[in-house]
Formats: structure tokens, sequence, C-alpha cells
């Protein structure tokens, strides 16, 4: 899977492609307007990370060309600017998805996931992840081969999991990832929490192992117990 | 009271008194050059009495004197002999009617024996005289003073004509506006200097809004980049494996701090484009359908709070609204109802066509309920409010012509929305 990640903030392109490098992904990353309008001419691209403003031009410009040349091509737009106007003209003129900055860099891979997955599969590819199965178009899990029913928050709590093995999540981004950016408030925290608990409990019970770890003060990570 | 109507009162009145007093003194002036006249009169009467008594030594009443003018009576006893003038009212022997008249009474011996003698002038004519005069003065006194009356209204309008085109100027003036504050030039000097004055103020404050305008949107936006490279920074920190617990409550200090600029950042960035109106692409939105929708995708924090929920929407409560502040003025109503609500409590929602209340039960109010929309107004001191919830809910309603109110009955807050009456 090849990324392209156009940021004019060095610091934070690296942090993208360090953590998105790290779950095997190849990418790339352009500092201008000028070196991303070279890259997609170039290259082929699987997604595209957009910021709108960038030094010598506009973000809009790339997707626009970039569409032009592969249709195929997943665009996801990270901007400060978090204007319905923005949003809306982004989703118009064919971005699949607009993160406000600050993001949290786990909800960029998980959406880059789910981008991916609806792009080249048409989400009919399984998500598998040791005992466990997911089957995201018809959002059904299924534990050693046992259908396992979850609610709707509990399985996006899981495929959020399963977008980000090994790494650890924060209790604010599992927050916001499962309420939206409104939902800010230390009794999030705690539903996070009772949400995580009864996730685990479901897996549990139908013989999966302990996957979810618990990091002190921080929160949680999805790996091998 | 318009400065107009309350100068034409003064001035009338003060005329008024003035005029009445100067009628009054009139009537006396009249009145005594009158009875002076009258009197002089008839002491020139009494001479003559006296000089015909004094030579006949005898009184008849002559055949000229009509009768009432003079009467002689005999008086026996010794009375104090001195003359006096008298206001009288004597009766006409024809028709009855009462006529005024003026007497003087002196005591004059006739063949020894002292006689009362009243001369008397009837006043019927003079009367008139007085009547005359003061009818006359009263008409012309009220046409002056109605005369007057006009001219000075005519004359203050007037002059004070710019002094009004200034005020509507301003109040027209809109700081949002490009457009400069343009007073037009008038006679006075006074007024010139005033709009003077008025249009660097205006100029100034223009200008002072225009640059705190775009400072505060600069600086919110050149903010928001910074803040996720720290968050990036700070969650790939997160993923080291070494880290001590110490280390661990530093980061996720750094972490929550930064998250809290972040959200101050954009609430802040919200209220600027609210009041810069920013937003134009207003819509009819149905809040009280908004609500209903919102708190039923909060059902998840709902039900974890254990709070429950009672929908009285009997009509749809439309608003014209640009719809993410829709959305904006909504999540953060029912978030302040969730936020300060308690384990067990009930959050109501009621609608009309004409006002939509949103009701939670919670803790007394430690602040000001006045104060309860300001900015960084904060109830609880948890670190997960920024206090602009409200703040932002009262910019759009006062941006968008909705009137929003709070009140408090036993421990049961409520936000009432209604439209503004223009």
């Amino acid at each position: 899977m090849k990324v392209l990640v156009v940021e004019d903030e060095q610091g934070l392109a690296e942090s993208i492609t360090d953590y998105m490098v790290k779950d095997g992904y190849i990418c790339e990353t352009a500092a201008t307007f000028r070196d991303a309008e070279e890259k997609i001419h170039l290259y082929t691209y699987d997604c595209v990370i957009v910021d709108l403003t960038l030094p010598d031009g506009n973000g809009f410009q790339i997707i626009e060309t970039l569409k032009r040349l592969i249709a195929t091509t997943g665009v996801i737009i990270i901007s400060a600017r978090n204007a319905l106007e923005d949003k809306l003209k982004g989703l118009e003129i064919g971005s699949d998805d607009y993160l406000t900055k600050p993001f949290h860099l786990s909800e960029l891979n998980a959406r880059v996931k789910s981008l991916l997955r609806r792009r080249q599969f048409g989400g009919h590819t399984e998500i598998r992840f040791q005992e466990i199965v997911v089957v995201p178009h018809t959002r059904k899990v299924f534990v050693n081969g046992q259908l396992t029913t979850l609610s709707r928050k509990e399985y996006d709590l899981l495929l959020y999991f399963l977008s980000n093995v090994d790494v650890a999540l924060t209790k604010a981004s599992i927050a916001e990832h499962l309420w939206g950016d409104n939902i800010d408030s230390a009794d999030s925290f705690d539903m996070v929490y009772s949400h995580i608990k009864n996730l685990r409990r479901k897996l549990l019970e139908k013989g999966a192992a302990d996957y979810v770890q618990s990091i002190y003060g921080i929160g949680y990570k999805f790996c091998q117990p | 009271m318009k400065l107009l109507t309350k100068t034409n009162q003064i001035y009338l009145t003060f005329s008024l008194v003035i005029y009445l007093l100067t009628a009054l003194a009139f009537y006396q002036i009249i009145r005594l050059l009158i009875y002076d006249e009258v009197e002089s009169r008839l002491k020139v009467e009494r001479r003559d009495f006296e000089t015909y008594v004094r030579k006949h030594n005898a009184w008849t009443s002559a055949p000229y004197f009509v009768e009432n003018k003079i009467e002689v009576i005999p008086v026996s006893k010794r009375v104090p002999i001195r003359e006096a003038f008298k206001d009288t009212l004597i009766e006409n022997r024809y028709d009855g009617e009462l006529i005024p008249f003026r007497q003087l009474t002196f005591y004059e011996p006739i063949h020894g024996v002292i006689h009362r003698v009243s001369i008397r002038k009837s006043l019927i004519q003079t009367y008139r005289l007085i009547e005359v005069i003061s009818v006359a003065m009263v008409l012309f006194l009220g046409l002056l003073l109605l005369g007057m009356f006009w001219f000075q209204r005519k004359l203050s309008g007037r002059l004070w004509l710019p002094f009004y085109g200034t005020l509507a100027r301003i109040k027209q003036f809109d700081l949002n506006n490009d457009t400069s504050l343009q007073l037009s030039k008038s006679e006075i000097t006074e007024f010139n200097e005033l709009n003077d004055v008025l249009q660097k103020m205006a100029a100034k404050m223009q200008q002072d809004y225009q640059s705190l305008k775009e400072f505060t949107e600069n600086a919110s936006h050149e903010m928001q980049t910074p803040l996720a490279l720290i968050n990036a920074k700070v969650e790939q920190l997160i993923q080291t494996e070494q880290l001590t617990e110490t280390q661990t409550n530093w980061i996720e200090s750094i972490y929550q701090a930064s998250r809290r600029i972040s959200r101050l950042n954009q609430g802040l960035l919200l209220l600027a484009k609210i009041e810069n109106r920013q937003f134009s692409d207003t819509q009819s939105v149905d809040l009280s359908a908004l609500l209903t929708e919102k708190l039923t995708d909060m059902e998840e924090v709902l039900s974890f709070k254990q709070l429950s929920i009672n929908l009285q929407t009997t009509a749809p409560f439309a608003v014209q609204l640009p719809a993410s502040l829709a959305d904006s003025l909504v999540t953060n109503l029912v978030n302040n109802a969730i936020k300060h609500n308690q384990p067990n409590g009930r959050i109501e929602l009621t609608s009309t066509a004409d006002q939509l209340c949103l009701s939670n039960t919670g803790g007394q109010l430690i602040s000001d309920p006045e104060r309860l929309f300001e900015r960084f107004k904060k109830e609880s001191t948890g670190p997960d409010s920024v206090g602009l919830g409200l703040a932002i809910v009262r910019q759009i309603c006062d941006s968008y012509g909705l009137h929003i109110a709070y009140r408090e009955t036993g421990g049961i807050h409520e936000f009432c929305i209604s439209h503004v009456l223009t």
C-alpha cells in the first residue's frame, strides 16, 4: 500500500509517516504544492493525505488533479480549517474524508484503513486477527467461527482496535472516535471504560484470548497477550 | 421624552405663568385707574353737594338727580364723622337687577341735624370696560403665546435637525460593516465638533475591531498546526515501550493540556467567526427536531449517566440559521444539559412554535446566573471544560435574532430559546 502525505509542517509529516510505516505502508511525503503535483504525476498511490493550506498552493487543486489522473485513489483532507464549506467543497471534488487538525494519529490510521478497504475491496474483505474475524460490509464479528453480537459502539471500538493493533490508544482518541469531536468530558472516559469492559467480556465469552491491555494513565492497547 | 418636547414643555409652562401674572397685574392696574377716576368724580360731586347745602341750608332732590344717586338720611345718634368709599350693589328699580356702584359716604349737618349723605356712581360701564380689556388681553396674549410656541418649535426643530441626523446615522452604524461612519456638516459649530469626535471614535473602533478580528482568526489558525504536531509527537511518544510511570503522567498532562488548548482555540475561532458574520447560508432549521436527533445520538451517554429524557414537542420550532451553527448550538446545549446533570437525573425538551426549552436537573448554581453565558465562565473546575459552550450558544442566538433565557427553579435548570420580536 502506498500513501502520500502532503503536509508542509515537517514534524507532523514525519509523525504520520512513522505511524504508517509501522503498519506496513509505504509512505512518501511532499512538503510543497509543486512537490505533490510532481509526485502524483509520476507515481500511483492508494491513498493521499492532503493538507489544504500549503505554502505555494491550495490542497484542493491537488485533489482535483489527482482525481483527473486516477479516480480510484483515496483522498483524506487534513486541515486546520474546520468550516463546513471547506468540508463540503472537499467532499464535492472527490475527497473521501476530512479530518480537522489537531487529530489523533490513530484516528487518521483507522480512517485510512477503512478508506482503503472500501476502495479496494468494496468493503467485502474480512479483517482477521487471530481467532477474530470481522466482516465489515455486514458488520458481523466472528470469534472462533461463532457469531458474536456486539452493540454498534462495541463494533466500532473493535474495528478501531483492529486498525491500530499493537498501538497504544489514548482514552481521548477512543472517546472521540466513538462519539465524535463534541464528546469531551471526564465522563466519556468512564464510558470508554465500560464499553471496553463489555467488548472484552463478549470476546472472552466466545473463547478469544484477552487482547485488550490497559496502559496505566494513557489508555488501551490491542495486542497479543 | 424627546429633547424638543421637553424644552417646549418647559417653555410653554414658563410663558403661561408669566402671561397669567401679567394679565393679573394688568387687570389690577386698570381697576385701580378706574376706581381712582370714579372716586375723584365722587369727590367733585361731594363738593357740589356741600356748596349747595351751605348756600341753601337745605337739600331737595333736584330733578336732574336720578334716584339712588344721592341718598340723604338724617342720623340721630352720634357717629364718627368720617368719609368712606365702598363698593355696593343696588337693585335696579326697573328690572330688579343688582348693579355695582361705588359709593362715597360722608356726614353733613343740614338745619343743624347731622345727615348721612351717600353719593353713588354706577360702575356698570367701567365693568364692561374691564371685561373688554381683559378679553382682548387674554386673546392677544394667548395668540402671542401660541405664536411663540409654534415659532419656537419650528426653530428648534430646524436647529436640532443635524443632531437628529447624526443620531440616526450612529444608530445605523454597524461595526462589522466596512463602510465608515459618514456624518453631514452643519452650520452649528458644536454639532460639527460632535460629529468630528464621533467620526474619529467610530473609525478607531472599526480599526481596532478589524485588527482584533484578523488577529483572532490568524492566531487560531496558526495555532492548530503546532498543536497537531504536539499531539502527534505525544502519541508517538506514548508508543514507546520503556516509559516509567512518572513519564507516563507527564505525557498524559502534556497531551491533555494540548487538547484543551486546541478545543479552546476552536471555540474562540467559532465565536470570532459568528461575531464577524462569516456564516451566510442561513436556512430554515427545525431546532426541536435537531435537538431530538442529538439526544437520540447521545443515547449511550445518557444511559451511562442514567439520565432519562422526556420529549414534549408539540410543534416544530423553526429558526433561520446556518446549518453548522444550528448543529453547534444544539450540541452545546445538549452537552451542557448532560455535563451539569446528576445521576438519575432528567432532561426535558418542550417545544412550541414560539419557544423551545431544554431543561435538566442539576446541582445548585455556584456562580451568578447573569454571568452564565459569559466566556470562560465555568461552573465546574474540571479540566474538561473550557467554558465556551454557553458563550457560543448566546453568540449564535444574539447574531440570528433569537433570545435565550436561563431559569432555575428547584434544581431544574432551564434554557429557553424564543424569537426576538421585531
